[in-house]
């Protein structure tokens, strides 16, 4: 016995493939969707495991440093690197802003990281290029997400920054892409603004009549000379001891110094449970939404094959053929449909993702149940071809 | 008669109950030899496409009795119970159109009620060939139906219906697509298909052209038949 | 028998699904976690480092002078303006007298009262001394009471103390006209030594505070740069080590300069060390005060060491280290680390030896197990 399938594919096989394509371009589309998702859900974490730190020490109360604004002195430090069962703590801030390069603006989050060294908490864990900070003031890494190459001048607030240093998927949980600076131009950049807005703060103070105090000629010069500094970091980050667990060091600091501690599990909770809740809902939406479609799709085109056959399948029937065999011919049609979408969609999803704005992020499980869903979808879609094509009366075949 | 020919006893077949109730067939008697081509005609309307059916196993007359060689297929009932396979062993159909299927090449039409009946695909196309330089299109073997003329496709299409050798073929107006020396040619093949291969066939048609060819004609009205000696003309 | 329409149909066919295919199989084993990671290596060598701390900070004048009143007053007239140079004892402005001298002169009226006051308490005092002479005597001859003798006693005790007073007053009077005279005298700004003037702050006619600064001048010669550094980089920081000094105006150009010294008081908040660098030649045209620099200190060369590209360094499970390329695999290897420079080389004390290959770039974090792909070059870096 021939596979009527297979010649029936043989026959036609352009327009098979190039339904076949046009079916791959929307199940691609439906990857990709799978994988912004994935995208996002790993965005939010990719910065807490570079970070390398194991507690996020925070202002109290609040769930910073990523999710909601969170400021503490900058010398708490030194109080947490003498808890028991920490190895490591240091200064961290973040801003998302601007940053000027040439004629051009970029979105990023410029993290200020303390002058330790490469190996401390905050510090870009691998490099693609170039070197680590060395100097404590005007030097960057950058993310090459944002599109600068070493050599290039930043401007951030007031300063220039030398890119010393690439870094790649280095990004904060809303996709912005990192730029690394030194802890003290980081807190002035968070701080201070840009040379209008301090004239006109030293204004307002100098016509406070408490500050001009003709009497006291420094009082006005100290007044400002404190407005302009900042103390202020985000949020230090801890390494602890190995061999110690880490919430029993975050429970003694949260215990004497009475501020809020994180661990990285509840770190995890708060970045992947509150802040991108809302969008993984829409993304989860749209891919059913695409899963459905997909299949409507997969359904009428198969069903307008077979109807396109009824004649033969008349003949067919007449002629002696099995129901069991029709149907496996249109089954089998159905799922090399299928087998073809699926291919051109996984290449197309493997290429075209790059190009997407947010990341993609294509898991092979992800790839291994797509195609397992569009097998179970060509299946139930030939469900109707197939009672279509049963229903045939072979006296059809006889003219009246 | 043997193992072959085909032998119908006051076949009648009622459509829809009660008073809308339509007696396409009240009483037809039938039989056709082994090597015989009678024609069956009629006006339409007049039940030769409801004969035609039932011959073929393809609906379920109401009342009657159909013999095919040895067995009885039907009788008040059907006395078969793989009416399919039925179709596809012992009767043979040749139509109007060719109805080839579109995306086989010739042998593999030819073929096909071979191989659905368990011959091995080999056997089955050595089979079609042969069929096929009978018939003449042999030259034909490897094309795809739209590549065929009509009378080609026609003769691919009798080809098919002689393929498992069944013991009776139905051909349902084969020549009327055809001019007059065509339809001579196929009349003159199913005889000589008729002929070697021992096969009873009833050739429903209104030709002109043909129907002197017969040299038995059943004609049909209002679901009765009465049998006709016909010219008997050399083709 | 045609047996070239199927033939060249399932050709066409193959033609287009077998690059489909070859293309599908690429994409499965090239992506995802089936995907070597693409690395770069650096071979460590021995070199010499030449380490170097850097720090910013801003110009300041050594010695700076702020000239204002000792008294509050308003200012009569100031002689220069920013940018003039001056000597020592230079007249720089003048104060304005107001009513300096009604009040010297009501000093005057006040003396001459005294004066007068004097005479009246002579006077008073030679009649009361007259008066207790008499009565003395007039005791002697018993004419009066011993009372009335002792009365008028007291009454000459009374007028000497009153004569006292006077000549007192008339002292403490005196002193406070010459105090207004010396005040008087002090109206004038003096320049207490040679410099530039850098500010001018209020104009003739300004009311001013006393010790309020209404000019400030700087000694020119003695600009230095107040630099900080990180405690934590600032490892031999000395005093006359060489510097560069690259104003923020100028930036590309440096300027050759040297430590004078490193402050023996650091700052404690900000973590950082202070120093004072100094030019080796004052620029023309001097910097304003004020200006931001950065500074560069050079320290003595280093012999030659292993040395690795800072970017090389990691730290996991708490230990730095590098990842090493052994054998087609990756092997973390503890270091620990000496000097390093500016650029980002660092010494190896312990834990490598030069030859080995160390992992400097790599696309995504690596592990023991990581499949790795060496490149000359990662993608997206091109320069």
């Amino acid at each position: 016995m021939i596979s009527l399938a297979g010649r029936d594919i043989l026959h036609a096989w352009g327009k098979f493939v190039f339904t076949g394509i046009g079916l791959g371009l929307l199940i691609g589309v439906t990857l990709v969707m799978a994988g912004v998702y994935r995208g996002m859900v790993d965005d939010a974490k990719v910065l807490l495991d570079s970070s390398g730190a194991d507690l996020w020490v925070v202002q109290k109360d609040t769930l910073g440093p990523y999710a909601e604004s969170s400021s503490l002195y900058d010398d708490v430090w030194r109080g947490i690197r003498g808890v028991s069962g920490v190895d490591r703590a240091a200064n961290v801030t973040y801003l998302t802003m601007q940053v000027r390069q040439g004629g051009r603006d970029v979105r990023a989050m410029v993290a200020g990281i303390s002058a330790d060294g490469p190996g401390t908490p905050g510090w870009p864990p691998h490099l693609v290029a170039g070197r680590q900070i060395t100097r404590g003031h005007y030097e960057a890494v950058a993310d090459i997400a944002t599109g600068f190459r070493i050599g290039d001048r930043l401007q951030i607030r007031r300063n220039y920054y030398t890119v010393v240093g690439l870094t790649r998927r280095m990004v904060s949980s809303n996709g912005d892409p990192l730029v690394f600076i030194p802890l003290k131009d980081a807190q002035e950049a968070q701080f201070l603004k840009d040379n209008d807005a301090i004239r006109q703060q030293r204004r307002r103070t100098a016509e406070n009549p408490a500050f001009s105090r003709p009497g006291v000629p420094g009082l006005l010069a100290a007044v400002i000379d404190s407005q302009s500094r900042n103390p202020y970091v985000n949020a230090v980050l801890v390494q602890i001891e190995p061999g110690r667990r880490a919430e029993e060091v975050a429970e003694t600091i949260r215990t004497w110094k009475r501020l809020t501690v994180y661990t990285r599990s509840q770190m995890e909770t708060i970045l992947v449970g509150k802040l991108i809740a809302t969008s993984a809902k829409q993304i989860g939406m749209f891919l059913m939404i695409l899963a459905v479609v997909s299949a409507a799709i997969i359904a009428f085109i198969i069903y307008t094959l077979t109807l396109g056959k009824i004649r033969e399948i008349a003949v067919l029937k007449l002629i002696g053929t099995r129901n069991r065999t029709i149907a496996a011919m249109i089954l089998q049609q159905s799922v090399a449909l299928g087998v073809i979408g699926f291919v051109v969609g996984k290449i197309t999803a493997t290429f075209g993702a790059p190009y997407f704005p947010k990341y993609v992020l294509l898991e092979p499980l992800d790839s291994v149940r797509g195609f397992i869903a569009v097998l179970i979808i060509c299946v139930l879609a030939s469900i109707i071809a197939i009672r279509a094509a049963l229903k045939v009366d072979p006296a059809e075949a006889i003219g009246g | 008669m043997g193992e072959r020919g085909i032998r119908i006893h006051g076949l009648q077949k009622r459509f829809g109950s009660g008073d809308t109730a339509v007696d396409a067939l009240k009483g037809v008697d039938m039989q056709v030899a082994p090597g015989e081509v009678v024609g069956l005609i009629g006006p339409s309307g007049s039940g030769k496409s409801t004969l035609l059916k039932c011959l073929g196993a393809v609906i379920e007359p109401s009342a009657g009795q159909m013999t095919l060689g040895e067995e009885v297929i039907y009788d008040q009932r059907w006395k078969v119970k793989d009416l399919r396979a039925l179709r596809r062993d012992r009767i043979g159909f040749v139509f109007q159109a060719p109805y080839l299927i579109p995306f086989l090449d010739v042998t593999d039409n030819v073929a096909l009620p071979a191989m659905l009946a368990g011959t091995s695909n080999a056997q089955a196309r050595k089979r079609a060939l042969e069929l096929l330089q009978a018939l003449d299109v042999d030259h034909r073997a490897r094309a795809i139906p739209s590549q065929l003329s009509g009378g080609e496709q026609q003769r691919v299409a009798i080809a098919r219906g002689l393929v498992n050798r069944p013991p009776v073929i139905l051909a349902d107006e084969p020549t009327a697509p055809l001019d007059s020396e065509r339809a001579l040619a196929v009349v003159r093949i199913l005889n000589e298909m008729a002929h070697q291969f021992e096969t009873a066939i009833i050739v429903v048609t209104h030709d002109e052209k043909i129907i002197p060819t017969f040299k038995r004609i059943y004609h049909i009205r209002d679901g009765v038949t009465h049998e006709e000696r016909g010219e008997g003309r050399d083709v | 028998m045609r047996r070239l329409p199927v033939q060249k149909r399932t050709l066409s066919l193959l033609a287009v699904l077998i690059p489909l295919l070859a293309l599908f199989a690429y994409v499965a084993l090239r992506s995802g976690p089936l995907a070597p990671v693409s690395i770069v290596l650096a071979t460590v060598a021995e070199a010499p480092i030449s380490p170097a701390l850097f720090g910013i900070g801003t110009v300041e004048a050594r010695y700076a002078y702020k000239i204002g009143p000792t008294y509050a007053g308003r200012v009569k007239r100031l002689e220069v303006d920013v940018g003039d140079q001056v000597k020592a004892g230079q007249v720089l402005g003048e104060m304005d007298p107001v009513d300096f001298d009604d009040r010297i002169r009501a000093q005057e009226a006040a003396l001459k009262r005294a004066r007068a006051q004097l005479v009246e308490a002579q006077a008073r005092m030679s009649y009361a001394r007259t008066q207790a002479r008499r009565y003395e005597e007039l005791l002697k001859a018993r004419s009066t009471s011993e009372e009335t003798v002792a009365t008028k006693k007291q009454e000459l005790a009374i007028t000497e103390a009153a004569l006292q007073a006077a000549r007192e007053e008339i002292a403490r009077v005196g002193a406070e006209g010459e105090a207004l005279l010396a005040e008087r005298g002090n109206l004038k700004l003096i320049a207490p030594a040679d410099g530039l003037i850098v500010a001018r702050n209020v104009e003739p006619g300004t009311a001013v505070v006393a010790g309020e600064v209404v000019v400030e001048s700087i000694d020119p010669a003695s600009l230095w740069i107040n630099v900080r550094f990180d405690q934590i980089r600032a490892q031999g920081l000395a005093a006359n080590l060489p510097a560069r000094i690259t104003l923020r105006s100028q930036s590309g150009e440096g300027k050759a300069g040297r430590v004078l010294r490193v402050e023996p008081v650091a700052d404690e908040v900000t973590e950082e060390l202070l120093a004072k660098v100094v030019f080796d030649k004052i620029p023309e045209p001097l910097p304003p005060i004020g200006e931001l620099a950065e500074v560069t200190v050079e320290l003595p060369a280093l012999p030659p060491e292993p040395i690795i590209p800072n970017a090389a360094i990691k730290r996991i499970d708490g230990t730095l280290g590098v990842w090493r390329s052994v054998n087609r695999g990756l092997r973390f290897t503890p270091v620990t680390l000496g000097s390093s420079d500016l650029d980002g080389e660092v010494q190896v004390r312990e834990g490598l030896t030069a030859g080995d290959q160390v992992v400097a770039y790599s696309e995504k974090a690596l592990h023991a197990r990581s499949r790795i792909r060496i490149t000359e070059r990662l993608p997206g870096t091109q320069p």
